[in-house]
Formats: structure tokens, sequence, C-alpha cells
């Protein structure tokens, strides 16, 4: 029998933390799973401005939903509670479809024992939280890209109009691109709290997703910028009146969160079973 | 300095206490046997030497530090059930995936190198998902090579293998042995054990009933002489009369345990007109050893 001596050696976090992304990346462009969301993403506003320009079943014009292909991508003004579908279906509907696909790219971890593999190497739990949530943010923000791609083409083969002030749209589009991080973090916690709970995970990706809470909270205490502290609220600030504090608000209600999540999945996960 | 080295460990899910005050052992450099049966706390050992579940009570050092050491854990590694692999991805993804969470410098060359190390050079490109049983385990292996680690525990890497997959798993147990590693392998095939082991553990609801060398087992098996005759039947009902324990083997032989020699067996049977056609002394393996132990702590 050897006694060799052992030498012990700690990978710095900036080094375990890129292994980690080099992977979560990997997996991400080679699952036909997130491909399959840029499209579903790019789909969703065609259809909506597709249908808004559709005429009634004896050819008669409709009411449209929008007047202007970028009302798609955001409401005119914040508002938190439900007024019509109109000022709702825009490109937060990125963020419920997207909480799917982390569940779904999450749970693949579970399903094939990876995390099981994983957590025996010298991987810490919020390098995974950290590394899922950066993939999954940034599978989010793809799926935005997505969204506008969508939006645009259906926009130009309908005929909608275009008129928007530039300014205000891209102060919009950043803030929504901003809160993928916030909502990849709180997707990327829900399926490590169920993490042996696939179908629980899924739903509570979508029921959260919806921003039903905060639809409720608005509709009861109306249009209050209090709600911007919450990862829906901040989503609806960035309109198509957006300035740069919109985005601001955004970004960092984003990292807030982000850390938050972070955090508390991490100590879940330092707590309880891994696998 | 002992590779593992645990005390008192205890572990409860909800009200069933799974480990009871485990104490373990295991040298550095040696094989060692984790026996038991199903339930006795096998896995649930490994999985807290592996970082997976958390004891309840108790402490795990490896190499003299903490189990959840960082540094620790990547001289550890692990196989526990089936290897954590993407059933859509090549043999070789898997793993370069998993050599890019060890943070290797060259991740190919060692993919490589652990992939010779259990006879699977040709393999590399086959998806998982079409590998068979014997070779998803020897990728699991592979798996747990990767970043050259010092310890390996395998949770019951022979189970569910044909004869070839048992033999190749053999040979690579006994060149991972060879290259001087600490390795932990549980297992229900306690003949194929026999054969890798340096050390054993026994283990038994929850607790650590016997923990030995290979060589202290050879010391504690008793030997016990086989023969055969033309009526088996006959020489078993006198043999019986004259020795407490003579039992008939799955070989079809009479076995004597308390003969002091094969000689006074053959002259005593003689005198009683029964003629011996073969015979030998032998000592009772790893598995007998095993039950009769079980049979003396009570479990059927």
């Amino acid at each position: 029998m050897s006694q060799q001596k052992i030498t012990f050696e700690s990978p710095s976090f900036f080094k375990r933390l890129k292994s980690m992304l080099s992977v979560d990346f990997y997996r991400l462009f080679h699952t036909p799973l997130f491909y399959i969301f840029l499209a579903i993403a790019a789909i969703i506003p065609a259809m909506l401005i597709g249908m808004t320009n559709m005429t009634g079943p004896n050819g008669e014009p409709t009411q449209p939903l929008f007047t202007n292909v970028w009302q798609a991508i955001a409401a005119d003004t914040p508002i938190y509670g439900f007024e019509g579908i109109e000022k709702y279906a825009n490109m937060n509907m990125v963020f419920i479809f997207g909480g799917i696909m982390v569940s779904i790219f999450i749970g693949h971890d579970y399903k094939s024992g990876y995390v099981k593999q994983l957590f025996t190497t010298h991987a810490k739990k919020e390098d995974y939280m950290i590394s899922k949530t950066l993939a999954c943010a940034f599978a989010m923000a793809s799926m935005c890209i997505s969204y506008i791609l969508g939006a645009v083409l259906a926009g130009a083969l309908t005929q909608t109009s275009f008129a928007v002030n530039v300014g205000n749209l891209i102060f919009a589009v950043l803030g929504k691109i901003f809160m993928s991080l916030g909502w990849a973090s709180l997707y990327t916690f829900l399926n490590v709290i169920f993490r042996k709970y696939f179908g629980i995970s899924i739903a509570s990706s979508f029921f959260f997703g919806t921003g039903i809470l905060v639809i409720g909270v608005g509709a009861m205490v109306g249009n209050t910028p209090v709600l911007n502290l919450f990862l829906y609220g901040s989503s609806v600030f960035a309109c198509l009146s957006s300035t740069a504090v919109n985005a601001l608000v955004c970004l960092l209600t984003s990292v807030f969160w982000a850390v938050v999540y972070n955090a508390v999945g991490s100590l879940v996960l330092y707590r309880s079973d891994v696998y | 300095m002992n590779a593992i080295e645990i005390r008192n460990l205890t572990k409860n899910f909800g009200d069933k206490q799974a480990l009871k005050g485990l104490n373990m052992t295991v040298p550095m450099g040696s094989v060692y046997g984790f026996i038991g049966e199903n339930g006795s706390g096998k896995s649930t050992t490994e999985k807290i030497i592996c970082g997976l579940i958390h004891p309840s009570g108790g402490s795990v050092k490896l190499y003299g530090k903490d189990y959840t050491d960082v540094d620790v854990r990547a001289k550890v590694g692990v196989l526990i059930e089936s290897p954590g692999c993407f059933p859509n991805y090549s043999v070789w993804n898997n793993l370069m995936l998993q050599a890019k969470n060890l943070s290797i410098e060259n991740p190919a060359d060692e993919i490589r190198k652990v992939l010779t190390l259990v006879r699977m050079e040709g393999a590399a490109g086959n998806k998982y998902k079409n590998c068979s049983l014997g070779m998803k385990q020897r990728i699991g292996i592979a798996m747990a090579l990767l970043g050259n680690p010092e310890l390996l525990v395998l949770d019951e890497p022979i189970n569910g293998l044909d004869a070839d997959g048992m033999r190749i798993m053999r040979e690579v147990l006994l060149d991972i042995a060879r290259s001087g590693r600490t390795v932990v392998v549980s297992s229900h095939i306690l003949g194929e054990l026999e054969k890798v082991a340096t050390h054993y553990g026994i283990v038994r609801n929850g607790k650590m009933i016997k923990e030995m060398t290979a060589e202290e087992l050879n010391l504690s098996c008793r030997t016990f002489v086989a023969l055969k005759t033309l009526d088996m039947q006959k020489t078993k009902n006198l043999l019986g009369v004259r020795y407490s324990r003579v039992e008939e083997d799955e070989q079809g032989y009479l076995r004597v345990y308390d003969a002091k020699n094969a000689e006074e067996i053959v002259s005593y049977l003689y005198s009683l007109g029964l003629i011996v056609i073969e015979i030998k002394t032998d000592k009772i393996g790893l598995e007998e050893y095993y039950i009769d132990l079980m049979k003396e702590k009570g479990v059927n």
C-alpha cells in the first residue's frame, strides 16, 4: 500500500465559475430546446401582430389590438393591473416561456444525474446557482431579441406602423433585456427548491412568470412605483415611454433579486441533500 | 494518514435512522470492499463521503480534512449508482463536460487516458444512450478517474454485468488498485469483490460490525474438507454422527467443517466400507464468511 504525500489545491472562484459556465453554455447551445424557445419567442409577436390585422368572419375590419408594431414589445405606459390583453401581451411573455425553458434545462441536470456528478467535485453550490442564472439569463435575453425580430418581420409583412420615439424604445428594450437576469435567477431558485418535483417546477415557474401576484396587488393599490421593486413590476415599467431611469430601475431590480435568489438558493442547496 | 476516517456517523431520513453511529477507517492505497445487505447503510455512507447528502451527526474526514473542503473534493472520483451522463451526448462529450467541471488543463489527453484504462477507446463517439450497461458502468469509472483522483468511491459497479463485463471490470479495478489509488467499492457480488479487495468493512443496520484486512479474513475463514463418495446420502448420515457440521455444497461435495484433516475422514469412512473417490481441503470464501457472520448476528 502506498503512503504517498497528498497535495491539495483549491481552484479559485473564477476558475470554477469559468469551468461551469463553459459547460452550461455548451449544453445550452447543444440542446434543441434553446432553439425551439427562440422560435417560440419569434412566433408569439408575429401571431399577435398578424391576428390583430385579420378581418372578421364576414370580411369586416376588426378593432386592431395594436396600432403600432412596438406595442407588441412594450405597453405605452406602465400599467401594473390588468387593463386588457393589448397592455399585457408584450415582450413580458418571453419571461413566462423562458421560465418553462429554464425548468426543462435545469430539470435535465437532475434527471440525468449530472448534478450528482457535479456536486461530488470541487464545485460549490453558489457556483451552480450563478452559472445557471447567467446561462439562463443569456437564453432569455436571446429570446427577447428573437421576439423583437419576430415582431419586426410580422410588422413589415402586415404593414403595421413602426412610428416610435427611438430613444424610448431602446430604453424599453434594454430594460426588458436587463430583467432577464432577475427572472432567470427566480426560475433557477424555483427549480432548485422543487428539484425533486419536475411538474411543480414548471407550474411554479409559469405561475410566477405570469406576474399574477403583482397584477393582483396592482389592481388593488393602483399604479404605484413601489411595484417596481418586483420583477414583474419592473418588467412592466420598461414601457414605450421609458427613459434611462426606467432602464436603470430594471437593472437594479434585476441585480437585486438575482443576488437574493442566488444567495437563498445556495443556502438551500447547502442545507439540504442534493441528490 | 487514512484516506477516510468516519466516526459516529448518523443519518436520519425523517423518522428512519439509516446510520446509527457508523465508524469506518479506510487506509490510503487500499481497495476497501464495503459489504452489507440492501438498506444496511452502504449507499448512504458513500453518498455522505461524496458530499451528496449531509450527515445528521458524526465526523467524516478525507485525508485528515473535513469531507466538504473544496480542495479535498477535487481528490475524490465517484460512481454512485449510475454515471450522471446526458443520454443524447456522446461518451466523449459527457466526459468532456465533467473534465471542464474539474477544470482539467488538457481534457482531451486525459479523456483518452481514462478511456484506455477502462477499455473504451473505440466507443468514444457512441451516444451514451446506446451503450450497454457494462459500458455505462465503465464510462462512470472513466468519469470518476478524470482529474487523477486519489480516492475512488464506486457504488455497486459490478452489479448487473454479464460474465464478460464482470471480467473487464475486475481488470479495470485491479489496474486502478495497482496505480496506488484508494478505492472504496461496494457490491453484493462478494466472489468478485474478494478478487480485488485488500480491506473489508461489513455494515449492518446502519453500523459497522466488522472491519478487517484480506489477511485477517483469510485467517478467520475456517478450513473444511470436501469429498465425494459413491453413496453420498449414507456418507452424509455417517459423517453427521461424528462431525457437528456436514453440508452439501453447490458442486455436489460434502463439506466437513470440523475435521482435523482429510486422512482422518478417509480412514473413518473406509472402516465403514465407504470409498472416497475425491477429496480436497479448502477455506470458506468471503461470501460464506459473510453469511456465517450474518447468522451469528441473527440474520437469515
